[in-house]
């Protein structure tokens, strides 16, 4: 683990938190919810998980980022908070 | 002082980051925010298990020296712990399948009542009762 | 409802940052989750499964029933989506 590299991603992985959850437009919400998980994946592949980085990039910011995209293009991109 | 914040700032990052996924599960009203406050909530429950496999001064869960017919010997210091990897293997995709439910409910609801807003669904409910 | 779900986090996050205040600092290599039983996953891992890759061999090897039990979420989560989002006949 190198300390400054860890701490710059954690910073960035909050920023993108707290940027998705108050978004008003839904669908950049959900583009911002798959910057945080490749953000992740950095995170996970800096501290030497390497494994589970490649799932995160492949399951978890592709197809989560695919199925949330459908639903919002189904349902309706407005939302009031 | 120094070391004692040092070693624990990240912990305390990984519970900024799921105190943030749940007050968006308990505040915000939008269905898919609510899903998303979620998802940010179980990601911050595996960062803190992958955290606790780091070492200091160790190298990837792969074997190194594998075929030198025992030259040198494997020490279980040298490696990272392969334990909670695996556990969070399996934590992922899990959540990939719990997202595919609520979506799939989210969906449903939505083609009965036609939005996505908590109150308004619950205004709905009682008007044809 | 915004100030008593605010008020619910904060309380929360106290009680958690109190928990960490015990626990080994992070990326010490002698934390008992370091200790217990993944010794042996790293060091007798080549001579019982042949894998080079020790995450791949506990995953399948030593803990396959974990990955069946993973396989039969996933295959429920399917079939509700299935179920849940079929076309249903008018009646």
């Amino acid at each position: 683990m190198i300390l400054l590299f860890d701490f710059a991603i954690l910073i960035f992985v909050l920023i993108c938190a707290v940027a998705a959850i108050t978004v008003k437009d839904l669908l950049s919400s959900v583009i911002i919810l798959g910057a945080y998980s490749f953000l992740l994946c950095l995170l996970w592949a800096e501290m030497g998980a390497v494994d589970v980085a490649f799932t995160e990039a492949s399951v978890g910011a592709g197809i989560g980022t695919i199925l949330l995209i459908v639903a919002v293009s189904k349902t309706t991109r407005r939302s009031k908070d | 002082m120094f070391d004692f914040i040092v070693g624990k700032y990240n912990y305390w990052i990984y519970i900024i980051l799921m105190m943030i996924g749940f007050y968006a599960m308990m505040s915000k009203r939008n269905l898919i925010k609510k899903i998303i406050g979620m998802n940010i909530f179980q990601t911050a429950i595996i960062i803190f298990f992958i955290s606790i496999a780091a070492k200091r001064g160790a190298t990837l869960p792969i074997l190194e020296h594998a075929h030198d017919g025992g030259e040198h010997a494997i020490e279980a210091i040298s490696y990272i712990n392969p334990l909670p990897h695996v556990l969070m293997l399996t934590a992922i995709v899990v959540m990939v399948a719990t997202l595919g439910v609520a979506l799939a409910i989210v969906l449903l609801i939505y083609k009965k009542h036609g939005t996505l807003e908590e109150d308004e669904i619950l205004k709905k409910i009682e008007f044809q009762e | 409802m915004r100030i008593l779900s605010l008020i619910i986090v904060i309380l929360t996050a106290a009680v958690l940052i109190y928990g960490t205040l015990d626990m080994p600092d992070c990326a010490n290599p002698d934390t008992p989750a370091s200790q217990h039983v993944s010794p042996r996953y790293v060091t007798r891992a080549m001579e019982e499964t042949a894998t080079h890759n020790i995450v791949t061999s506990v995953l399948g090897d030593y803990r396959g029933y974990d990955t069946l039990g993973e396989t039969t979420v996933i295959f429920s989560a399917g079939m509700a989506c299935i179920l849940i989002l079929r076309k249903r006949r008018r009646q």
